[in-house]
């Protein structure tokens, strides 16, 4: 098992932030002792500014209008939730790029109640023109995707999940605002966001093996969507299946529906997060294995939608 | 302190200056705007390094008005300074104008920030005078905030992160117009400052010598004490009819009480 991607977040900045001058890295309290390389050897450009998460957002969008590349990092629904006027008008309205690096996604806190998850942000910052969203569920991705992407002048959301995909990708192949073609197939399409690439390729096995040939598309990058890659998957396979750590409502299943619906003949099938209030108290993986965002949930999802095999098609 | 006849001219001009902008745009507030027309114009008659031909400057010092709704005052100074033409002016909130009932600073020549959501421009600035200090740059950052706005949590926050912080490159000026008071009292607003580890000084804010003289004194400094100017103000200063908080805070007035203002400013 690789390091955790939080701490690749803290390596990268350390290495990044020894080349490039205007980086700045802006805490509320959290990874403070991961960040104290970089605070070292960046002196004057991080803060641990205080548990204000507003504010914290508005100064970086300040920085940002000096010229200067900011990063805010703390749990995701206190920068995405309780944050987002500052997100919307003072990055996104302002037209001012920034960096939000988010941990404590989804339920990866998963033991600490509704205050401490967070699976709608990808629906809020889909409402600010100009946002960008990734999800970056390697440390590999997470390296190459801020690299990529953080100076470019948008404000971009890095999810930083607790659980990586673990699944081994090549480097030239993970590219902002591109998704990957993982397997290739014939009669059905997963699309997997983030670590849910894992049960993506579990499933695919267990797929296989029940005469089904499916194709595997993963993404990281929720906007700007490689709907290229998903249209063209789509009128291939006539089959889609999108798996997420999302709420229902905004989540990338509606993208997908919005980018193939003209293609006509294709069925779907959604696994995310129902829309409500995960009110229970368990791991990460109990969570995802009870709302089905698993090898085992994809693999009922496809039998109970599809029928048991490409031949035996419900109707 | 009673300011110099000229002085007064000149302060006059810029009111009927707004009051034909809201009339004409049939939009605006008038009275936050009369209560910051004296403060906003010292400013960038004596106090900002600014350039009229080179809006983003680098070496510009960095001017907030983070109470949106006053904007018709920042118009009609930037008017004066040479931002905005007449015509711009004469588009005020119609289409294919660059003016609004808030400021728009991808718009907006001489605009720092789009603001009309209270309690975002003390925030935006504390990351400027921030940003500022990190590149080594001695731009002076002023921010001007309503004692209404001070509701706002972040305001508190941001006074909070900027003195500790040590950001002497910073200074906030607060229209203390009473506005508050109809709402959630501020007071004592100066001393809340001083709480709060700012240096804090109170003036008249219609007085131009004595916000010449306040503003003038200020010391800046990369690293040092944030300071604060609370100015006492009074909404709609000028004309006896607008003063005070009641109907005139966003009314447009008609024609009789567009030449009835005017007379009273002339």
């Amino acid at each position: 098992m690789s390091k955790p991607i939080r701490q690749q977040f803290a390596d990268t900045m350390l290495a990044l932030g020894q080349d490039d001058p205007e980086l700045v890295v802006l805490v509320g309290d959290i990874s403070h002792f991961a960040l104290q390389p970089f605070a070292q050897a960046c002196p004057g450009r991080y803060y641990n500014v205080g548990i204000c998460e507003p504010t914290i957002i508005s100064m970086a969008a300040g920085l940002a209008k000096v010229g200067l590349y900011p990063v805010v990092h703390t749990i995701a629904p206190f920068i995405v939730e309780r944050g987002f006027e500052q997100i919307k008008l003072d990055f996104c309205y302002h037209k001012l790029g920034g960096n939000l690096v988010t941990v404590g996604g989804v339920f990866d806190y998963s033991t600490l109640g509704c205050t401490h998850h967070c699976y709608g942000d990808f629906a809020l910052l889909k409402t600010l023109p100009g946002a960008q969203i990734t999800y970056p569920s390697s440390c590999l991705e997470f390296d190459l995707l801020f690299r990529q992407a953080y100076r470019n002048d948008q404000l971009t959301l890095f999810r930083v999940p607790g659980t990586a995909h673990e699944v081994e990708l090549d480097a030239a192949s993970i590219q902002f605002g591109k998704g990957i073609r993982v397997v290739e197939g014939a009669d059905l399409t997963i699309v997997a966001v983030g670590p849910q690439l894992r049960s993506a390729m579990a499933a695919h096995a267990a797929l296989e093996a029940r005469g089904w040939r499916p194709e595997v598309l993963y993404i990281h990058t929720a906007r700007p969507l490689d709907a290229e890659l998903i249209r063209a998957s789509a009128a291939k396979t006539r089959r889609v299946l999108v798996i997420e750590e999302h709420m229902r409502s905004g989540g990338l299943g509606d993208e997908v529906l919005r980018e193939t619906h003209q293609i006509g003949g294709v069925s779907y099938a959604f696994l995310a997060v129902p829309d409500v209030f995960v009110r229970d108290y368990a791991s990460y993986e109990e969570h995802c294995a009870r709302l089905g965002l698993s090898a085992g949930g994809i693999v009922r999802e496809v039998e109970a939608v599809f029928g048991s095999s490409p031949e035996k098609q419900l109707v | 302190m009673i300011a110099a006849p000229g002085r007064l001219r000149q302060a006059n001009e810029l009111r009927k200056r707004i009051v034909e902008i809201v009339y004409e745009g049939k939009d605006g507030h008038i009275p936050s705007a009369f209560s910051i027309i004296d403060l906003i114009d010292v400013l960038y008659d004596s106090q900002l390094r600014h350039d009229p031909a080179w809006p983003e400057w680098p070496d510009r010092d960095f001017f907030i008005l983070s109470k949106g709704h006053g904007c018709v005052a920042l118009y009609a100074v930037l008017e004066k300074q040479g931002y905005l033409t007449r015509e711009d002016v004469s588009l005020f909130c119609k289409p294919g104008g660059i003016l609004g009932e808030h400021p728009d600073c991808t718009k907006v020549p001489g605009v720092e920030a789009s603001t009309g959501s209270l309690g975002h421009g003390l925030p935006f600035a504390v990351g400027i005078a921030l940003g500022l200090r990190i590149a080594g740059r001695n731009n002076r950052v002023y921010v001007l905030i309503g004692d209404g706005e001070s509701n706002e949590g972040t305001v508190w926050e941001s006074a909070l992160v900027a003195a500790n912080l040590r950001l002497g490159n910073l200074c906030c000026i607060v229209d203390n117009n009473g506005s508050a008071a109809q709402i959630l009292p501020m007071d004592p607003m100066t001393a809340k400052w001083e709480a709060f580890g700012w240096v804090a000084g109170e003036i008249d804010g219609h007085d131009a010598d004595e916000i010449r003289h306040a503003l003038g004194g200020l010391r800046f400094e990369s690293f040092g004490q944030p300071k604060v100017i609370v100015a006492n103000t009074l909404k709609g200063k000028g004309v006896g009819m607008l003063e005070g908080h009641g109907q005139w805070h966003h009314r447009i007035p008609n024609e009789e009480e567009f030449r009835h203002i005017m007379e009273v400013l002339s």
